[in-house]
């Protein structure tokens, strides 16, 4: 067995040097380059996993549609990673490929964009959900505790029976702002009302998740937030279950980073009903379009940590209310209004949160 | 040697190459093939494939870093298979070495002659110990050891995550920098590659083989782990004591598994990071292994085949505009073909008759 | 909650994350009962939830509320379909059985994805309108006590699968053709010479275990994720193989294992609401399913042999 492998080997070895050295198609410099170009590197969920990377790409598609430009290089691309290790040889890439800014999605991904940025002073990065410390690098992130503050103040004026679940992903410091955020909503308006918090322990668990929401909906909770990726499938499919079986009950889920209106769709006897009350938007895309349409305006953002929140509609509540009634949005508002004037700090953390709910006495 | 005994050696030893170059030809083939009916072009796929894994220094960097993690794990999953276990608790045995190692190398501040030696022993002896459980469980009580080793892949990583969170570090998902002292990286190998992240692992895990190579073949204890491997009760009327060799042969598996996670946390990362799933090393290395013969030397090389796949295989969509997946689809190809060599040996022996 | 309360959430709740699991590993049996070892479970789940969710998809508007269940027949062939790139690998063309299953995994998934992609233009589909229903068994949820418990709130699909097992039990154990499955896993030799086809029974063993497989996997996108991404089937597969070797390659006590495991689970998630373990840390209620597992096996299981000819090629007329 040992010899096969070495010839097999070595043969492979000398064909790829053969290829390489006439195909040579690799990653660097192919044709003229003076046409502003932006691309990113998904982390392992891939570009269409319905949360951010998916957002991500569409804001660096509307830039490329609004700007005339191209996919592949030149205009706008991506890289998929299958892995942590593939970050920074993706990102590597892009640096070759003479893109003019190059994203990194996802708080995973600040160690490669760090290392890739130092190597190369003069180009531009960005990064999302994380700080990195560079002169050439663009931190992007969210204010995703007031987007869920806003959220939880829908859900505690919404409840009937004031239990109110959270169904968290894994249990980290970003998920726990959207869980700090969201208790602290739902306590400032229904100071009566209990949050059950349970975290799954990963991503992609939909299982899991169903069997969390079956829990909680049967212990009288009526809204769960979930802010647990694939994980919250199991919320939904759960919630629309039991509408079906008791169409009169009323039992809500909140989704998480894009409007999951169209997840909460159940058809009974010809009705149809939804249980997505609202969603927790994140607007990745359009945090990605606004600092490619700054560097394509020569002002691009190094070296800082831009902050969306709710002033730039960065976060907020989902575009689809109908299940909202009048005057809770209208309460939505005035705490925004709140918020964005800085009246309300909303807790980032569980410590802040029991500050928080302290001060509320 | 007469030169008839020669030529004997010969004509054996070439088919015995033809056959998995075939093999993997063949993948390739179907793979081309695939490619086509999706309407991109094969050439242009496997040139980027080949340029993504040695294309340049860059490339080689990335291949041989990839490559060292493979190797530690299919020698772990090979030296289980020789004493006859079935080690498919590699994932969680490599988190565990991965979070030692990087525990020593963060917690501590000495010269690097010991830190570095130390933070891999960590690993070695955590990977060890996160065998040693199904060991004992199979050797004193009969437990399938797949199914346990299956249990503690996921215990291990929560267990991990946890641990991560609430000691190791400050931001809540993932640990400080290991010190300097500790790092497998070297400036000079990252200078020469046009900083890839390529380490000195490269040669921890080619010491890793060679010491498997000696344990199993040369020493009376790899003599009893093989026997016992072969056949339990054959060994135990011959005075071997089964079950002790049951736990050290899962114990040393399992630590080559923990400084295959050494490498990734002095090497490849410099720290860990809280995991949202597995990172795969552990199920590949299962193929690394057997594609390797179960034996060492062919497990440097399955390794690199494995290592060079995959970082290859990055460089597809941007160059070839052949999407990952279909990289999979065509490694998948590659991967049955290679196993079936049998069926290739058959049909060149047809051929062979055919001609005569 | 009360206990009785308490054992209504769990009970439907265990059976419902059982069901997936129970299905791929009867697979599993009949595949391993033949003496081809089957690691590609994985990939047989994955295929069997691309296909059930595609073909609802495309024809929920078709077949109206017969949908879901043709979406299990089609799972169900095109898993039948795809095992037998595992069975020409590990029994005609004598590849090792591990790495043609390992092979099967990588495959599903870059297939199945790379299909998505191509078919929706993105990497997850949209979710499906007509699924299985939640539902209280007519008659049998009346009983007092055990009614409320077992047969309320739960889905067809999963009474299948129970009934399965026993089917399966049956089968194996009681039939001809069950006496020569068993015969071929641990000793073909001595089968092939009293006339059993031995290659006709592994790749029908096979075919059996890539049909449910795809069922499995369909059960589980249907009634639980309700969408097909790449995180739809992550390590389920081996928790129905793990199911399959805890049950000693029986299929009540697949059955059972699996059941053992989803109750395990149901539990560490309603454990979190109980007063008294409402502060242990996550982590601990996290592992508890699987320590649960390794005491049950360390306790109570133990020995588990595997059928003698498992993962050994038959070679006819090799001594």
């Amino acid at each position: 067995m040992k010899k096969r492998f070495g010839f097999a080997l070595s043969l492979m070895l000398a064909t790829g040097m053969l290829l390489s050295a006439c195909g040579g198609q690799g990653g660097d410099n192919a044709g003229g380059k003076d046409t502003f170009s932006v691309a990113m590197v998904t982390d392992v969920g891939g570009i269409d996993d319905k949360s951010f990377n998916q957002s991500a790409w569409e804001g660096l598609q509307k830039f490329g549609k609004d700007n005339g430009m191209k996919k592949g290089r030149g205009g706008y691309d991506y890289l998929q990673s299958s892995s942590d290790a593939d970050y920074a040889t993706n990102l590597n890439k892009l640096v070759r490929s003479d893109f003019d800014v190059i994203y990194g999605i996802g708080y995973l991904m600040g160690d490669a964009v760090k290392e890739v940025a130092e190597q190369n002073p003069k180009k531009h990065f960005a990064i999302v959900d994380t700080v990195v410390d560079e002169p050439n690098v663009a931190s992007i992130t969210f204010k995703e505790h007031e987007g869920s503050f806003l959220v939880g103040v829908v859900a505690g004026l919404t409840t009937k029976t004031n239990k109110i679940g959270f169904i968290g992903g894994m249990e980290i410091p970003l998920i726990e702002k959207f869980e700090s955020g969201f208790r602290a909503g739902v306590k400032a308006v229904n100071p009566n009302a209990k949050v059950e918090v349970q975290y799954a322990g990963a991503f992609d668990q939909a299982d899991k998740g169903k069997a969390i929401a079956s829990s909680m909906y049967a212990s009288g909770i009526d809204v769960i937030y979930h802010a647990a990726g694939g994980t919250g499938n199991g919320v939904f499919s759960e919630a629309k279950d039991l509408k079906k079986k008791d169409p009169n009950r009323e039992i809500w889920v909140i989704g998480v980073d894009k409007d999951q209106a169209p997840e909460g769709v159940v058809k009974v006897d010809g009705k149809t009903y939804n249980v997505t009350l609202t969603s927790m938007v994140k607007r990745v895309d359009v945090a990605v379009y606004d600092v490619a349409k700054r560097s394509k305006e020569g002002d691009f953002p190094g070296g800082k940590t831009l902050e969306y929140g709710l002033p730039e509609n960065g976060v907020g509540i989902a575009p689809t209310q109908d299940n909202i009634k009048p005057e809770v949005l209208k309460a939505v508002d005035e705490w925004k209004q709140k918020i964005i004037k800085g009246e309300v700090k909303v807790p980032m953390t569980r410590k802040e949160y029991k500050q928080f709910e302290a001060s509320l006495k | 040697m007469k030169l008839s005994e020669l030529k004997k050696f010969f004509v054996s030893a070439s088919s015995a190459f033809v056959v998995p170059v075939l093999a993997v030809l063949l993948g390739m083939i179907v793979g081309a093939v695939v490619m086509i009916a999706s309407g991109y072009n094969p050439l242009a796929g496997y040139s980027s494939l080949l340029y993504g894994a040695f294309g340049d220094p860059y490339y080689i960097g990335e291949t041989i870093r990839q490559t060292t993690p493979y190797i530690l794990a299919g020698l772990a999953v090979a030296f289980a298979f020789r004493t006859g276990l079935f080690n498919i608790g590699v994932e969680g045995q490599l988190i565990v070495g991965w979070l030692a190692a990087v525990w020593v190398g963060v917690s501590f501040e000495l010269p690097k002659a010991i830190h570095l030696p130390l933070a891999i022993l960590a690993a070695a002896l955590a990977g060890a110990l996160w065998a040693f459980i199904p060991g004992i469980l199979k050797a004193y009580l009969r437990v399938h050891e797949v199914i346990i080793t299956i249990m503690m892949n996921y215990i291990a990583l929560h267990m991990t995550n946890a641990i991560i969170r609430s000691v190791l570090s400050e931001e809540g998902f993932k640990s400080k920098q290991v010190h300097e002292s500790a790092s497998l990286r070297s400036e000079f190998l990252e200078s020469i590659t046009y900083h890839s992240s390529v380490h000195y692992g490269i040669i921890i895990a080619i010491i890793g083989a060679v010491i498997m190579w000696f344990l199993l073949e040369k020493t009376t204890k790899g003599f009893e782990l093989r026997a016992v491997g072969f056949n339990q009760h054959a060994s135990q009327y011959a005075g071997m004591n089964v079950k002790a060799n049951i736990i050290l042969s899962m114990a040393i598996s399992g630590a080559f598994a923990g400084i295959a996670g050494a490498m990734e946390g002095l090497g490849t990362f410099g720290n860990i990071s809280v995991k949202a799933g597995f990172t795969g090393v552990g199920f590949d290395g299962i193929a690394v292994a057997l594609i390797g013969g179960n034996n060492a030397f062919g497990i440097l090389l399955s390794a690199l085949l494995f290592g060079a796949l995959k970082v290859g295989a990055l460089e597809m969509p941007s160059s070839a505009g052949v999407p990952t997946e279909l990289v999979d689809i065509i490694i998948a190809l590659i991967i049955f073909f290679v196993a079936s060599s049998y069926v290739i040996r058959l049909l060149l022996s047809r051929l062979k008759k055919g001609a005569e | 909650m009360s206990v009785y309360e308490v054992l209504q959430v769990i009970i439907p709740s265990a059976i419902f994350f059982a069901a997936p699991l129970i299905f791929t590993a009867l697979g599993g049996v009949f595949s391993e009962r033949s003496g081809v070892v089957n690691i590609g479970l994985e990939g047989l789940m994955i295929i069997g939830a691309f296909v059930s969710i595609v073909f609802n998809l495309t024809f929920a508007d078709t077949f109206g509320a017969l949908t879901p269940w043709l979406a299990l027949l089609a799972a169900m062939i095109v898993g039948t379909i795809f095992s037998l790139l595992h069975a020409v690998a590990s029994i005609s063309f004598r590849a090792d059985q591990v790495v043609s299953g390992v092979a099967i995994n990588f495959l599903a998934l870059g297939l199945s994805l790379f299909l998505v992609k191509k078919m929706y233009g993105k990497g997850q589909t949209n979710q499906i309108q007509i699924g299985f229903d939640k539902i209280d068994v007519p008659i049998l949820s009346d009983i007092p006590v055990i009614g409320p418990l077992f047969f309320s709130n739960t889905y067809v699909p999963s009474y299948l699968a129970i009934i399965l097992a026993f089917v399966a039990w049956y089968v194996i154990y009681k039939t001809p053709f069950g006496l020569r499955l068993r015969a071929v896993g641990e000793h073909p030799m001595a089968a092939d010479t009293m006339g059993i086809n031995v290659t006709k029974m592994r790749y029908i063993a096979v075919m059996i275990s890539g049909a449910l497989g795809g069922i499995g996997g369909a059960v589980y996108a249907t009634i639980i994720s309700r969408d097909f991404s790449h995180a739809t089937i992550s390590g389920h597969g081996f928790m129905a193989l793990a199911a399959m070797i805890f049950g000693k390659w029986h299929p009540i006590g697949a059955m059972g294992a699996a059941l053992f495991f989803g109750l395990a689970q149901s539990l560490s998630i309603v454990g979190k609401t109980i007063p008294f373990l409402k502060n242990v840390p996550t982590v601990y209620l996290l592992i508890a399913p699987y320590v649960l597992t390794i005491l049950a096996l360390a306790g109570f299981i133990g020995r588990a042999e595997a059928p003698k000819a498992s993962g050994i090629p038959y070679i006819k007329g090799k001594r």
